[in-house]
């Protein structure tokens, strides 16, 4: 059980403008100078956080999926790139390459405060090589082709959830870690995602938000769960919904499984966060007073788990757990 | 048998995998009526995958008075015996009552059926 210590209340979070129906840019064909070959641009829109911006993502998803296998990414049309954004492009671009396309970068559409960004969280480094990550308002972009527990750990428990922005005890820091390593290790055993998990977060400090994306490119959980039913007509919305209760597991054989995420939801209702979970055509939103599971007609080959924490003056602690009962 | 789990794993017990590796030193232990003590000092990290592996399968064919009698699990990080606990619940329900997994699996088959 997690215990809130007393602390100031905290407004509403800001909500961050988002237009519906915005027009997905078009991609061009355009020559490269110095390969003399052709490629296809695609714009990079503006991404923050919202249905919307998920939507600009699953889109460009399908615009590489579509059309040719070599391609630009011209960022002139971004004036702001969240983490979710930077680790599905990350993602974008590792699952491109796996499947045998190229993809060039074109650096020079980027702003300069997105390009400072990037540096910060290290995809740039990754990318173009450099300098970065450094600490600062970012979570930095990380990219798990296998699962590498102790490095996931160092990265939730110190890079995310050690920063202070939001006060947990260290008990309830390696605590959580371990219910978010959950996620990770599903999207492993899971997803058959062929280029791994990406994730990247950031600290927005005037909406007192911190947020954290993970993205795998792998069948999803409605599949899975269809999978598991040897039932193909089962909906998205209803698979999702069962894939979050408690005792379920896709596992075969498994003694039980599904019970990762009780703390982690616990956390995001007292904190008055939010947890977001995209998976092809499912989706799946907690919130402080609820639970929703809906169908969606934009969707993407793969799950995008987001988590949102607010960073409010209360202390967060695990209260005292162990009791004489026999435990079996 | 005494078995400190940080030699055998490490500081982070993540996976199914890591979790069999130390179901399969103490089940034959339990299962011949031995004492097995799981020791999970300076371990900072468990997640119930690797219970379910390590303890929860267990339950498939110790019984629980045994487990309860012979099984001794020390010092678990913070949110450890919460985690032990729900794993410890779900293995129950799966061995030993399956008419819980059932009602899980009619939801499906409910909203399945709508189609």
């Amino acid at each position: 059980m997690i215990h809130r210590d007393s602390g100031k209340d905290y407004p509403a979070p800001v909500k961050l403008a988002l237009r519906a129906g915005i027009n997905y840019c078009q991609p061009q064909m355009v020559k490269m100078a110095s390969s003399n070959k052709s490629m296809v641009r695609i714009f990079i829109p503006t991404i923050s956080e919202g249905p919307a911006s998920y939507n600009k993502l699953f889109a460009l998803w399908h615009q590489v999926k579509g059309v040719g296998r070599r391609f630009l990414f011209d960022f002139s049309q971004c004036a702001f790139l969240a983490q979710n954004g930077v680790a599905f492009i990350g993602g974008l671009i590792r699952t491109i390459e796996q499947r045998g396309g190229e993809v060039a970068l074109d650096w020079g559409t980027l702003r300069s405060e997105i390009k400072m960004n990037l540096a910060q969280n290290g995809f740039l480094s990754v990318f173009q090589g450099g300098m970065g990550p450094w600490e600062g308002n970012s979570i930095p972009y990380r990219q798990d082709s296998e699962l590498n527990k102790d490095g996931l750990v160092e990265y939730l428990a110190d890079r995310w959830l050690g920063r202070d922005w939001v006060h947990l005890s260290d008990g309830l820091r390696y605590a959580l870690a371990a219910r978010v390593c959950e996620i990770y290790v599903n999207a492993f055993e899971h997803s058959d995602s062929r280029v791994g998990v990406f994730s990247c977060g950031q600290h927005y400090p005037r909406l007192r938000m911190v947020r954290l994306t993970a993205v795998d490119f792998g069948v999803g959980i409605p599949c899975n769960v269809r999978g598991f039913a040897r039932n193909q007509s089962i909906h998205a919305s209803s698979a999702m919904k069962w894939a979050f209760q408690r005792g379920t597991t896709t596992r075969p054989g498994s003694s039980g499984g599904g019970v990762g995420l009780d703390l982690l939801k616990e956390l995001v209702r007292l904190n008055g966060g939010a947890l977001q979970v995209f998976s092809h055509e499912g989706y799946a939103v907690l919130l402080s007073q609820s639970e929703r599971y809906e169908e969606r007609n934009k969707n993407f080959e793969g799950t995008m788990v987001t988590i949102s924490l607010r960073c409010d003056q209360k202390h967060y602690r695990l209260t005292s757990e162990r009791d004489d009962k026999p435990l079996f | 048998m005494k078995l400190t789990i940080f030699d055998l794993i490490g500081p982070n017990c993540v996976t199914y995998t890591d979790g069999l590796k130390v179901y399969d030193l103490i089940h034959p232990e339990l299962q011949r009526g031995r004492a097995v003590e799981l020791d999970f000092t300076n371990v900072r990290v468990i997640v119930s995958l690797f219970l379910n592996a390590a303890i929860g399968r267990l339950m498939q064919d110790v019984p629980t008075g045994e487990l309860n009698r012979l099984l001794t699990i020390s010092n678990l990080p913070p949110g450890g015996f919460e985690t032990l606990k729900r794993v410890i619940e779900n293995s129950d329900d799966f061995y030993h009552h399956p008419q819980v997994r059932e009602a899980l699996d009619r939801i499906l088959a409910e909203h399945a059926a709508e189609v």
